[in-house]
């Protein structure tokens, strides 16, 4: 998948495209709009991180250029401001989701995932590793071919473990991506613990894989190269 | 009292004592004239008679009638030939006082030393001085009255327009004022100051947006940046002590980035940026208890419902969201295990009572920022800080007790309704449930 990730802050714009690099992506950076402008013209692109404040214009307005120029690639705004404004303006405009700094790298990537995922650009609906595969249309999860009984935070945590495979998701990002803005306290440790906890047994009941092993301290990471 | 009474009244005031001190210099003045022309009168007709008495033509008759008396004089004729007598006598047949003035006269005569009084009753009436000034007096009033009203209608509303348009300004708006043009001095510069305060309250005022804008976007970049670093450091070959560090870290940071968009979130409700609209209430109330039906269900909590339908608020919805979600977690995070939640919703409010431990401070306390009890100290303590600033833009009153091992959170829609009723009402109804429940 091919990324245009428009950021001011060289930092940021560095640590997105190390993470998505580590995915498989191909990332072009632009710290402008007018850089921005310059490469939509020479190439195409399957995604589009847009910062909403640039230091020469606004995203919201390059935002309406790519739509204007009937440019068929999915917009993910980042932004600074949670102002509700800016999200409904950004989101009426055309753009296919909305993020809020600071924000967590698999986050961004489960988001990113999910418009790819939506304009079916790989032509699929299905997430599939080994003997666990999601049905993202109709939120169904199957391991070794029998439907599995999971709630919606389940489903939903299984789905952003399987994306972000392999990477060490802290519990705070769980907790962000489960609830959004409602994680509001910490004491959401305790509901991820749970939520992972019930996951688990749900899986190794239906004879599957358990690939999600606690990382001491931080979180938990979905293990791809783990064999029962 | 209304500035044209003020001002008319005393006006008014001024007039009168003005008149009445004018009246009695000119009823003395009068006074004083008219004794000294009858002095004049009396002196030069007892020369006439004593002309005549030397001449020896003056006869009784023509004496007859006459207010006069001749007398002779013992002794030498006084230094000063004439003298002039002033006392009051009162009359019994008009039955009032009667000021008389005599003159007298000395002549002498030969040997003789004649002594001539003559006399006259001048008046100055009280009681038809104060008439003529009650008549003077009374059409003045009524002018002046008159008058103020109708000149006050034109002078004074330029004054009444900026009135006006100062009820009206809403600096949220962020619309400059627009003040009627006026002729009078002291309106235009109220005006001109008017217009400068408002203008620089408005410019004040976009400052501070601008500022609590920039200031949650420029600490959230870098706070972005941070947890960006350190969730990629975190996938990196780390040791336990290290990752333990991590964790500490990846708190701190997302706690920093909460208390920073609360803050945002109070500073834009302080600001009322946010336009209310009708919305169903009930509905947001259905959708967040949806939301935390996991953690609910996970804490093994038993929620009781009961919902009335077609509940309807003015407010922002996100508002609404925030309010309710704000006081649904604060119920779940406060509860204990096996704990129970009862919601109700009516015309008139909205509670959320939960189980749980006793508060540690006074309940009403819990309403300030950072106040905390500290068996939560994961929280940022901006939660029901949020809830009270979303009840006052919605003009709500937010009211916490604690009652017997239940926190009850009330949010009332009705400003006027009686509380302690209300109040009253619900213990009694929580403690059927209680009782229910057991």
């Amino acid at each position: 998948m091919k990324v245009l990730l428009v950021e001011d802050n060289k930092e940021l714009a560095e640590s997105i495209s190390d993470y998505l690099r580590g995915e498989g992506y191909l990332i072009e950076k632009a710290h402008t709009v007018y850089d921005a402008e310059d490469k939509l013209i020479a190439f195409s692109y399957d995604c589009i991180l847009l910062d909403l404040m640039l230091p020469d214009g606004n995203g919201i307005d390059l935002l309406r250029s790519i739509k204007q120029d009937k440019i068929n690639s999915g917009v993910l705004i980042i932004s600074a401001k949670d102002a509700l404004d800016d999200k409904v303006a950004g989101l009426e405009d055309g753009a296919d989701d909305y993020i809020t700094k600071p924000f967590h790298l698999s986050e961004l990537h489960a988001r990113l995932k999910a418009i790819y995922r939506r304009k079916k650009l790989d032509g699929s609906n299905a997430v599939v590793f080994n003997d666990i595969s999601l049905d993202t249309n109709r939120m169904e999860v199957m391991v070794n071919d029998a439907l599995l009984d999971v709630t919606r935070k389940e489903y939903d945590l299984l789905l952003y473990f399987i994306i972000n495979k392999d990477r060490v998701l802290s519990r705070q990002a769980i907790a962000t991506h489960l609830w959004g803005d409602q994680a509001d306290d910490l004491a959401n440790f305790d509901f991820v613990y749970q939520h992972v906890k019930n996951l688990r047994k749900k899986i190794s009941a239906a004879k599957g894989n358990d690939y999600i092993e606690t990382v001491y301290g931080v979180g938990y990471k979905f293990n791809s190269l783990k064999q029962a | 009292m209304k500035l044209l009474t003020k001002i008319t009244i005393w006006y008014i005031a001024i007039v009168a004592i003005i008149m009445v001190v004018t009246m009695l210099i000119a009823r003395h003045n009068l006074e004083l004239e008219n004794k000294q022309a009858e002095i004049e009168r009396l002196t030069d007709r007892n020369n006439g008679i004593a002309e005549q008495i030397k001449t020896g033509g003056l006869s009784s008759v023509h004496l007859e009638g006459e207010a006069l008396t001749i007398t002779k004089w013992a002794g030498p004729i006084p230094s000063s030939k004439t003298t002039v007598e002033e006392n009051t006598v009162f009359n019994k047949h008009i039955g009032r006082d009667e000021h008389k003035i005599t003159v007298n006269s000395f002549y002498q005569s030969g040997s003789d030393v004649y002594k001539i009084s003559s006399h006259n009753y001048i008046t100055l009436i009280w009681s038809s001085i104060l008439q003529s000034l009650a008549m003077k007096l009374l059409p003045i009033i009524l002018c002046i009255v008159i008058a103020a009203s109708l000149i006050s209608r034109y002078m004074l509303s330029p004054f009444r327009k900026t009135l006006e348009a100062l009820r009206s300004f809403n600096i949220t708006e962020r619309k400059q004022l627009e003040l009627a043009p006026t002729t009078t001095k002291e309106f235009k510069e109220l005006n001109l100051f008017v217009k400068d305060m408002t203008d620089k309250a408005i410019a004040e005022y976009a400052t501070i947006k601008e500022f609590s804008e920039n200031a949650s976007h420029e600490l959230q970049t870098p706070l972005a940046v941070v947890q960006s670093k350190l969730e990629l450091l975190t996938g990196t070959n780390i040791d336990e002590t290290q990752a333990a560090l991590m964790a500490d870290m990846q708190n701190a940071i997302e706690k920093l980035s909460r208390i920073n968009r609360s803050l945002t979130l109070l500073t834009k409700l302080e600001n009322h940026e946010f336009v209310p609209s009708d919305i169903k209430f009930c509905r947001i109330v259905k959708d967040q208890l949806a939301l935390y039906e996991d953690r609910l269900s996970l804490k093994q909590i038993t929620i009781q419902q009961q919902l009335d339908k077609n509940i309807h608020t003015h407010m922002h919805p996100a508002l609404a969201e925030i309010l309710v979600g704000n006081l649904l977690s604060n119920a779940i995070r406060h509860n204990i295990e096996g704990g129970a939640i009862v919601v109700t919703l009516t015309q008139q409010q909205l509670r959320i009572s939960n189980t749980g431990l006793p508060p540690e401070l006074p309940t009403d306390e819990l309403f300030q920022r950072f106040k905390k009890s500290n068996q939560s100290a994961d929280s940022t303590g901006l939660g029901l800080a949020i809830v009270k600033q979303i009840c006052m833009a919605s003009n709500f009153t937010a009211r916490y007790e604690y009652d017997g091992g239940w926190h009850h959170l009330m949010i009332f829609f009705d400003k006027n309704v009686n509380r302690s009723e209300v109040v009253t009402a619900v213990k009694e109804q929580v403690e059927e449930t209680v009782l229910q429940r057991s």
